[in-house]
């Protein structure tokens, strides 16, 4: 029975695959194919979640009925049942602000690419095998560098140069560190690395596990190669942006946390722990402060987007349960909260012609419903009590001081220090400056927004229930022996 | 040292090099070909066997005597994901080249901040 849950890979796939039959039938179906085939995939995913969090036991997938490590493996934990959901909802939602926002030829290929988007985070989520995250990887980077240059504009072309090229380096390097772990071990299946990783030399393992790393933070946007994030973020179209956001990089993140502590049982972890924590710091500090100065709006979200990152990779590099439960809640929040937002911003652009700073003014009394999508979105993302990003921050720092780093926590507090002085610029210059005539409102679009506002506020009042969901995606991850003995290994002695 | 070994990392910083260094974008795709090719070369590299042949099962050859035959499977996967990738890099350069007129990186710079 629960077999089936491989249609979270196949459904996405098949429907990418029909989409030029269909366009031939008729070109007004392609869109609302999008919508049904994202809608089919949440109840899927829903499903799914359902299943793991009742049973409490993983769903495996083994390709082909050939066992682990032998044949490809898919992990469905309580980790990844989550983030499939959440990247469900997320395309669901932004399937449905595209009918509104991409009216560029040629939509059939737009809706190709966003369905194998999908696609590629559900597969790295799920995956439990190296070179097929590295597949996964690719598939979704590929359909990202095709849907930033969606615009063909030459600014929309630059940003997706940027972004092939760095991914490019990136994925040679992720492949680097697969060929130094497979010429060592052996093996590629990730439960059979983690039972053979005291055994590793130290060395191949902090020179693979850092090219990994390395490999990923182009996706996961981490500092030394984050530079196509914000010029990729401000020139795709606007559903895209937000889908970057939710989970391209939520995917990119998981799986660097996965590798990570699938080798935490070697020798020369910690080095690697503090190159992330390194990484993550600078990642804060430079978004923050880049984002300071922005006069374009959906660039300034995206470089408090990046900044937010580093806080979550700083947390999963803490190396305790209670740093990645942490961190996992603020993946999750911030999922939600930048969904919104770049939703809103980026409806307000396509009704006022543009997403920078002037045309905002006065979009309190034109676009009532937008303007406050906006307004919650940044205060919740400031983490102000009674909203949702307040308690993983709380949790962030309560779990940096366990694990005694208080650096971690003045950069968590000046971090939002300064996300307060930009989002009060933007949300003074929308509701006290400027005027204009009321715009109508979408219904569909003001609907979406108020769903993902109650949904903020709804956690922001009742954490403990999600709370609960995250510690045991945190387990999920951080429990690497349970990880070990819940893959069926055939054949194999450590 | 193995002379594979070597070369495949020569060629990967070859690769590196011109992307750091060249101002033409088509000399960076080159160079991330080059980078692409050392990391295929590298993979193969890892599964040889001295003295061992194909891992294709005829006569003569049995298992004890064929190379391994997984980092095959990798490096054919890896090929055509660098192809896709040139691929997709090339359509953005022909498209930049109509909206910029140039092909150097430095000129290239209307998306600041």
């Amino acid at each position: 029975m629960s077999q089936y849950a491989s249609l979270l890979i196949a459904l996405p796939l098949f429907g990418a695959f029909l989409i030029p039959v269909l366009k031939k039938v008729g070109k007004n179906l392609v869109m609302p194919f999008l919508v049904l085939v994202t809608l089919i995939q949440t109840g899927i995913a829903a499903w799914v979640f359902n299943e793991v969090y009742t049973s409490g036991k993983p769903i495996i997938i083994m390709a082909g009925g050939f066992k682990p490590p032998v044949g490809i493996n898919l992990y469905i934990g309580y980790f990844a049942a989550l983030f499939v959901l959440i990247v469900a909802v997320a395309s669901f939602l932004m399937a449905v602000f595209s009918i509104k926002a991409v009216k560029v030829e040629p939509q059939d290929k737009y809706a190709m690419l966003f369905l194998l988007l999908m696609l590629g985070a559900t597969g790295m989520i799920a995956t439990g095998d190296i070179f097929n995250l590295f597949v996964f990887m690719e598939i979704t980077a590929i359909s990202a560098y095709a849907l930033t240059a969606y615009n063909k504009t030459g600014e929309a072309s630059e940003a997706a140069l940027k972004y092939v090229v760095l991914g490019g380096i990136g994925s040679s390097f992720f492949l680097v560190g697969v060929a130094l772990i497979y010429g060592s071990l052996g093996t590629l299946n990730m439960a059979h690395i983690a039972q053979l990783a005291s055994m590793i030399n130290p060395t191949v393992a902090k020179v693979g596990l850092a090219l990994l790393i390395f490999g990923l933070a182009v996706e996961a946007e981490l500092f030394p190669l984050n530079a196509w994030a914000p010029d990729a973020y401000q020139e795709a179209p606007h559903p895209i942006t937000a889908v970057f956001s939710a989970f391209v990089v939520k995917a990119s993140l998981y799986a660097i946390a996965r590798i990570l502590y699938i080798f935490s049982a070697s020798e020369g972890w910690n080095s690697v722990l503090s190159l992330l924590i390194i990484m993550g710091t600078l990642t804060v500090v430079i978004g923050e402060l880049s984002a300071l100065r922005q006069t374009n709006v959906k660039r300034m979200i995206a470089y408090s987007s990046i900044a937010q990152v580093g806080l979550i990779a700083v947390g999963i590099a803490l190396g305790t349960q209670k740093g990645l439960d942490a961190s996992i809640f603020q993946m999750f929040n911030h999922a939600i909260v930048k969904l919104l937002m770049f939703l809103a911003v980026g409806y307000a652009a396509l009704e006022l012609g543009g997403p920078e700073m002037e045309n905002f003014k006065g979009l309190g009394k034109r676009m009532p419903i937008t303007a406050f999508g906006i307004t919650l979105g940044a205060i919740a993302i400031i983490g102000i009590p009674l909203f949702n990003v307040f308690w993983s921050k709380m949790q962030l720092i309560i779990a940096a001081l366990e694990a005694e780093k208080t650096g971690v926590v003045a950069l968590i507090l000046g971090a939002s220090l300064v996300e307060m002085v930009y989002y009060v610029r933007l949300i003074h210059t929308i509701w006290f400056q400027g005027d204009g005539d009321k715009i109508r409102e979408n219904s569909a679009l003001a609907l979406v927004m108020l769903l993902l506002i109650a949904f903020i506020i709804l956690i922001g009042i009742y954490p403990q229930p999600f709370w609960d969901i995250m510690q045991k995606a945190g387990s999920d991850i951080f429990n690497v022996a349970e990880y070990i003995k819940n893959v069926p290994l055939v054949g194999v002695s450590p | 040292m193995n002379p594979y070994y070597f070369a495949s990392i020569a060629l990967i910083l070859i690769g590196f090099y011109a992307i750091l260094a060249k101002r033409n974008i088509l000399k960076m795709l080159v160079g991330l070909s080059i980078m692409e090719t050392g990391v295929n070369l590298l993979l193969i590299s890892v599964g040889y066997v001295s003295g061992k042949s194909a891992p294709i099962l005829t006569e003569g050859v049995t298992p004890n005597n064929a190379v391994d035959p997984i980092p095959q499977a990798l490096v054919l996967t890896a090929i055509v994901i660098g192809v896709a990738t040139t691929a997709m890099a090339l359509s953005v350069v022909i498209n930049l080249y109509e909206k910029y007129k140039t092909l150097n990186v430095e000129e290239i710079r209307r998306l600041r901040g």
